[in-house]
C-alpha cells in the first residue's frame, strides 16, 4: 500500500515536474546599440520574425533591448540572431537566455515605466 | 563618448554650413523604400531596393520649379544608395550616406533632354529625442548646375514605446542652386511609426510641405 502511494505520488512529481519544464518559455533576450527608432528598427522584428523557430518577437525601444521566443519544441539560434540584428544594421551587446514568455518580458517592461 | 557624440553633431552642422544636396536613405536588407516630398515648387518621389544591409538600387522623379514660376526642371532616373559607415551607440546612431543619380533631365529653356549626374552625401545623427542631419548633393548637366543642400534639426515631444506613434518637431533649410536665390525654412511636425514616417510642414514662404517614408 506504501510502495503503492509512493510510486503514485514520484509519478505525479514527475509530470508535474516535465509540464513545468516544457511550459517554460524558451527565449533570447538581446541588448542592441543603435536602436534609436521605431521606423528604422522595425527591420530587427521582420527579419527575426521570418525566423521559422521564432515564435514572438518584442522590440523595447526604450531599454535597447529585442526579446524572441522559440516556438513549442524548438531552440533559438543565437548566432542567427546575432547575424540577423546585424543584417538589420545594428551592433549586438548582449545575448541571454531568459525562460520568459515574450508576453512576460512586454509586461515586465511595460511595468517598468 | 560624450566628447564622440560632441564630435559627430558638431561635424553635422559644420557639413551643413559649409556645403550646398539630397541623399536617400535606404531600409533594411531585402526591404523596399519608398519615399515622396512635395510642396508647390517640389516634387519628387523616390523609391530603392535594399540589395545587401549597405547598399540600395532605386528610381527616382523630380518636379522643381523657380520660385518666380518661370524655370521648370524635370527628371527621372536610377539611383545607387551606399550606407558608407554607421555608429551604432547605446543611446544613438550615426550614419554617412552617399548616393549616386543618373538621370535624364528636360527643362523648359532648353530643347531635349540632357544626362545629369547627382552624386551626394547625407550625415545623420539621432537619439530617441534629438535629431540632426546635413545633406549636400550635385545636380550637374551640361552647362547646367542645381547643387542642392539641406540642414534638419529637430527634437522628439517624448519617447515612446515600439508600437506608438512618436512626434518630433523639425526644421528643415534648404537650397538649390540656379532655381531659388532664397533658402526655404520650414517648421514641419514629424510622425514615426515603425511602418510609416510622415512629415507635414509649412514653409516661411507660406508654401505648404509634405514629406512620407514606407518601408515594406
Amino acid at each position: 500500500m506504501n510502495n503503492r502511494l509512493i510510486k503514485n505520488f514520484s509519478i505525479t512529481i514527475l509530470l508535474v515536474g516535465l509540464s513545468g519544464y516544457a511550459l517554460a518559455a524558451n527565449s533570447t533576450k538581446v541588448t542592441v546599440n543603435g536602436m534609436v527608432c521605431s521606423f528604422c528598427a522595425q527591420g530587427i522584428e521582420k527579419r527575426l520574425s521570418k525566423m521559422p523557430e521564432a515564435k514572438a518577437v518584442f522590440v523595447d525601444l526604450k531599454n535597447k533591448v529585442v526579446a524572441v521566443e522559440a516556438k513549442d519544441g524548438m531552440t533559438l539560434d543565437t548566432k542567427l540572431i546575432s547575424h540577423e540584428i546585424t543584417e538589420a544594421g545594428y551592433d549586438v551587446v548582449k545575448l541571454e537566455a531568459s525562460a520568459q514568455s515574450v508576453a512576460e518580458i512586454k509586461a515586465n517592461s511595460k511595468a517598468k515605466k | 563618448m560624450k566628447m564622440h557624440l560632441k564630435k559627430i553633431a558638431l561635424g553635422a552642422l559644420v557639413f551643413a554650413a559649409a556645403l550646398p544636396a539630397l541623399a536617400g536613405p535606404m531600409g533594411f536588407k531585402e526591404s523596399y523604400m519608398s519615399m515622396g516630398d512635395f510642396s508647390t515648387n517640389w516634387r519628387e518621389g523616390f523609391v530603392n531596393y535594399a540589395l545587401t544591409s549597405k547598399d540600395a538600387i532605386g528610381a527616382e522623379a523630380l518636379y522643381a520649379r523657380s520660385d518666380d514660376k518661370r524655370l521648370v526642371r524635370e527628371y527621372t532616373g536610377l539611383t545607387y544608395t551606399r550606407l558608407a559607415k554607421r555608429w551604432n551607440m547605446p543611446e544613438a546612431q550615426a550614419n554617412v550616406w552617399l548616393v549616386g543619380g543618373v538621370s535624364a533631365l528636360k527643362g523648359n529653356d532648353f530643347a531635349g533632354t540632357r544626362t545629369m549626374l547627382s552624386p551626394g552625401v547625407l550625415l545623420d545623427y539621432e537619439t530617441t529625442r534629438v535629431y540632426l542631419a546635413a545633406t549636400a548633393r550635385l545636380y550637374r548637366a551640361t552647362n547646367l548646375n542645381h547643387d542642392y543642400a539641406s540642414a534638419r534639426a529637430g527634437f522628439s515631444f517624448y519617447e515612446v514605446d515600439y508600437d506608438e506613434v512618436q512626434p518630433w518637431f523639425i526644421v528643415e533649410a534648404r537650397r538649390m542652386k540656379g532655381l531659388s536665390d532664397k533658402t526655404e525654412i520650414t517648421p514641419m511636425l514629424r510622425l514615426i511609426h515603425n511602418r510609416y514616417f510622415v512629415e507635414v510642414g509649412m514653409s516661411t514662404d507660406k508654401n505648404a510641405r509634405l514629406n512620407f517614408m514606407f518601408i515594406f
